[in-house]
């Protein structure tokens, strides 16, 4: 028990990892939707081509919490779609391959951005792949209410929060227009518009992400969440309720891993991700592989049920 | 006395990557009927009930249903969908599927409430599957999810239905059910329209046939275009020369 | 160390060491394309690095072999764990990719944070300078081996890429391949990671052959070009990031890839965007023209061919147009031969290939209405509309074929007399 309670004297630890929760439950909701659309690789893609974006916002504001630097890194990130879809829909490239191309090209222009102008301004070029969550929680803070609060903890808790209340408000729509385009269609749901909008939101959390785990680890916080809950119930509100479960329990048990082990929070976040999916493959009640074969060997052993399924 | 048309279409065209799949499409459907489409594979039978459901973009041509032009009628419209397109591994259950039947009237914010779960409730009474309310989706027979989304359809209670060939690969118990389903709607007053795959129950369930082959080969009574001759130009072969000329011009636009 | 042409090692090995990578991510980046696997690439290239680091760790002097060793192993066993995913879960496999991908990734950054080895950022951005000739030779081997396996066997992956069903039909050992293609991807990700970067080999798989992709539709050339394109971005970039001052290759290799693809969309001879546009207006130009001559011939039809002069004020009426635009559509006339006018502002006259052009389009319009009223039951009404786009686009051939199924027919579904270019005498207004 020591190995949980003692790190958590740590306000520092405390902050951490309340910020961290936040990022994975607003990165873990929408990212439900995108594994049952079959969109992880484009919330991948979202994650990487906001980084030139994210570079020269941050060259104009000088902080990676402004708001202007949300708002115009999500717009190269609705840019970059655009572009997949002119690249797919003008040359027989299929989409796989348009993504890929517009991604990379984007990446990399914001990879070299990085190196060559973070010199110049406080920004650590290496945060693109680790985060600068430690560095972020303890640079801009303010007094709220006696209390002494991580500015970028109050900025994740609104993108939160405010994500929340968007799944929550949609949900209907979000699903319908998910499993069932026409019948979306026919009831007088827009799933185009839909889907479009929801992928606007995903380039709003992945930027604001990016600074808690850097770009490439977002696409972990984007559907591990949604697809541990996959394996695990039958329903998509219980599904989301898992998924911000999964959030929790990856972000506060992945930051005391990296405080024990003294290593990357990120990393640790996903890490410990990554263990609780491969719990809920092995054993959970949905799909678990384990649950399965005892399930077989069950059905093997009593003579079949006469009335039949 | 003149029957109020369900679904008119003229000169529809859809094309699909530069691919021709309808082409002038001619129909008038007068309401309170059973009516088949039938036609050889990719003859663009389900390109024209998705066009009708405003899914695919036409490439031209219009469409009205009960007169008016397709977003004032959408509400009216119920759609039941090939099997093989739904994602059975969606995490919903055979109740929540009933109930996205009466999403329509709810607006983006409301919940749904008792009178939406009474009314899903009865479709799927009235399907046979009300015992599996609670099953997830993909744990189901081909039969009982074909009634799944009947229950659906039912729950919208809407005045023009289309189905993709729902009779695919289902028991006979389940055809049964679903031809005796479709005729009391009939009674009732609603439109039925059904892409079909079988020619030998197309004679004995519809009143009315559409007979489909990238062009409409011939739209009426069943008794009047069920003829060898018809038959004959709808399943033997698209006609090349349109086709070609079809796909020419498809090939042409920017 | 030696020169080479000239030029001293720290310059020519880390050339050599991005030409490699070109040419072997070229090679299998066609096969990755054409079998839609880009997110695979994607995900093979992120899932290498705990075995980066994990050799790095292990063998401090940086054994090749033993880095390279441990890189080759995690990618197969990521590819493993995402086939394991989807055949025992409903997952679908972009869900699995992206697991994999990230886990894996996660687990190689944790390990760099924990032990800190030196040299790992040249792996993660990119670095040719820190190419060794230890490196280069393990390079150049895994290369030739992967080039040649790709040459050898290019017809068998390209019927398994296509057709694994008739693949397997045909005998071939498609799951052996498929392993075998695994292991060559995996090969030329961990080769290409030291100069273009973990994080941006799936740029130099992809980009490169996309272009190719758009230049050929022929697949041995595409790998062809496919090499020479990633071959040149590695080396520009290369040159490139040199006189720069020290930035990491990485990303300019892949910028410079990206340039590459960007030119081919646009300027691409056939396939490409300008291309295509410019082939659009040359098509609207014809139909236009067209048009206009298919108007001289009615006007003068509707006046039984007395007279061979129409005047534009006649062809603006019969449009339905204004003067001016009537006026530019007779002009484009002229300037291809097909009319000539008498003055400035006289009469138009057709010549002999104006006519013959207006009486194949009348023809062709006529015959298509017919057609469709009598072969294909559609309502006289609206087939006008029909024709006017057909009209265009019927070809000698299919005309024959029309004459031949409507029995040589003589008058449109309206009563107008089908014109037959072909049987009459080629001089101005004569008919027989």
């Amino acid at each position: 028990m020591n190995w949980v309670l003692d790190p958590l004297q740590s306000t520092t630890l405390l902050w951490l990892a309340a910020t961290a929760f936040c990022v994975a439950l607003a990165c873990g909701l929408p990212g439900t939707f995108l594994v049952l659309r079959r969109m992880s690789l484009v919330g991948d893609a979202i994650s990487h081509s906001v980084l030139p974006g994210i570079v020269i916002g941050f060259l104009f504001t000088g902080s990676l919490t402004s708001p202007w630097l949300l708002g115009g890194a999500a717009l190269a990130g609705v840019g970059a779609t655009l572009l997949i879809e002119q690249i797919h829909s003008r040359t027989r490239i299929k989409q796989d391959a348009a993504i890929g191309i517009a991604f990379t090209a984007l990446f990399a222009l914001g990879v070299l951005l990085l190196r060559l102008y973070a010199s110049r301004v406080d920004l650590d070029p290496d945060c693109v792949l680790f985060g600068s969550l430690e560095s972020a929680v303890l640079r801009e803070r303010f007094v709220l209410g006696g209390l002494v609060v991580p500015k970028v903890f109050v900025m994740q808790a609104v993108v939160a929060a405010g994500t929340v209340l968007l799944v929550v408000f949609f949900f209907r729509v979000l699903m319908l227009t998910s499993f069932d385009a026409g019948l979306a269609a026919s009831l007088g749901y827009r799933p185009v518009l839909a889907g479009r909008l929801l992928l606007v939101l995903v380039s709003v959390i992945v930027v604001a992400a990016f600074q808690a785990v850097g770009a490439i680890l977002v696409i972990a916080l984007l559907i591990l969440p949604g697809a541990t809950a996959y394996l695990c119930c039958v329903r998509l509100p219980a599904m989301l309720w898992l998924a911000a479960a999964h959030a929790f329990l990856s972000s506060f048990g992945g930051l005391l891993l990296a405080y024990h082990t003294n290593s990357n929070a990120a990393a640790a976040m996903v890490i410990m991700g990554g263990i609780l999916f491969a719990s809920a493959w092995l054993f959970g009640p949905a799909d678990g592989v384990v649950l399965k074969k005892w399930r077989a060997r069950q059905a093997r052993l009593e003579p079949a049920d006469p009335s039949g399924k | 006395m003149a029957a109020e048309i369900a679904l008119e279409t003229h000169d529809l065209t859809v094309t699909y990557h530069k691919r021709p799949v309808l082409y002038g499409v001619d129909i008038a459907l007068p309401a309170g009927e059973l009516i088949g489409v039938v036609g050889p594979n990719g003859a663009g039978k389900s390109t024209l009930i998705k066009a009708v459901m405003g899914v695919v973009p036409l490439t031209g041509g219009w469409i009205k249903v009960f007169g008016q032009p397709l977003a004032k009628a959408l509400p009216r419209i119920g759609y039941v969908p090939q099997r093989e397109s739904v994602d059975w591994d969606f995490p919903v259950t055979v109740m929540d599927v009933a109930l996205m039947g009466t999403f329509g009237g709810l607006g983006l914010v409301h919940r749904p409430g008792t009178a939406e779960r009474e009314r899903a409730a009865a479709a799927l009474e009235k399907v046979g599957m009300l015992p599996y309310a609670n099953r997830q989706i993909g744990n189901l027979s081909g039969g009982q999810q074909q009634r799944v989304f009947l229950a659906r359809a039912l729950a919208q209670d809407s005045d023009l239905y289309l189905m993709d060939e729902p009779f695919a690969g289902v028991d006979a118990a389940t055809e049964a059910t679903i031809i005796a389903l479709l005729k009391e709607m009939r009674q009732r007053g609603k439109t039925v329209l059904v892409v079909h795959h079988d020619l030998h129950t197309a004679r004995a369930y519809f009143d009315r046939l559409v007979l489909l082959n990238m062009r409409v080969v011939a739209c009426g009574p069943t008794a009047e275009v069920f003829t060898p001759e018809l038959l004959q130009k709808t399943y033997g072969g698209r006609l090349t020369i349109l086709s070609e000329m079809a796909a020419a011009a498809a090939q042409a636009e920017p | 160390m030696i020169d080479f042409l000239g030029m001293p090692p720290g310059l020519w090995m880390p050339l050599a060491a991005s030409l490699l990578l070109g040419i072997g991510c070229g090679l299998i980046g066609s096969f990755v394309v054409v079998r839609r696997m880009a997110l695979a690439g994607d995900a093979v290239s992120h899932a290498v690095l705990p075995g980066v680091v994990a050799g790095f760790v292990l063998s401090p002097s940086r054994n090749p072999l033993v880095v390279l060793g441990l890189a080759l192993a995690a990618g197969l066993l990521g590819m493993l764990l995402v086939r394991a995913i989807t055949t025992t879960t409903r997952l679908k496999e972009d869900a699995a990719l992206g697991i994999v991908l990230a886990v894996f990734f996660a687990v190689g950054i944790s390990t760099i944070s924990v032990y800190q080895p030196s040299g790992v950022t040249a792996f993660l951005y990119g670095q040719a300078a820190a190419v060794s000739w230890s490196d280069l030779l393990l390079m150049t081997g895994v290369t030739a081996l992967v080039a040649a396996a790709a040459v050898v066997f290019a017809r068998p992956l390209v019927v398994m890429s296509f057709d694994a069903g008739f693949a397997s039909s045909l005998g071939y050992p498609v799951r052996l391949f498929e392993r075998m293609f695994a292991l060559m991807l995996t090969a030329v990700v961990v080769v290409a990671m030291q100069a273009v970067g973990v994080i941006l080999v799936s740029a130099m798989l992809i980009t490169p052959a996309a272009a190719a992709y758009l230049l050929t539709d022929r697949f041995n050339r595409m790998m062809l070009v496919a090499a020479i394109f990633g071959a040149a971005a590695g080396v520009a970039g290369t040159l490139i990031s040199f006189a720069g001052a020290g930035l990491p290759t990485g990303p300019i290799i892949a910028l410079v890839a990206s340039g590459v693809f960007a030119a081919v969309f646009f300027a691409a001879p056939r396939h490409g965007v300008i291309a295509k546009w410019l082939r659009l207006r040359r098509r609207s130009a014809r139909v236009a023209r067209e048009n206009y001559l298919k108007a001289v011939y009615q006007v003068l039809e509707a006046r039984s061919f007395h007279g061979d002069g129409v005047s534009v004020r006649e062809i603006a009426e019969r449009r339905r147009e204004t003067l001016e635009d009537a006026t530019r559509g007779v002009q484009a006339l002229v300037r291809t031969g097909e009319a000539f006018r008498t003055g400035e502002v006289g009469d138009i006259f057709l010549t002999p290939d104006g006519w013959r052009r207006a009486a194949e389009i009348v023809r062709n319009h006529r015959l298509w209405e017919l057609y469709l009223t009598h072969q294909a039951d559609y309502d006289a009404d609206h087939v006008h509309d029909d024709a006017e786009r057909i009209e265009h686009l019927l070809g000698e051939e299919t005309v024959r074929q029309l004459e031949r199924a409507l029995a040589f027919p003589e008058t449109d579904p309206h009563g107008s007399p089908i014109p037959a270019p072909e049987r009459q005498s080629l001089g101005k207004g004569e008919l027989r």
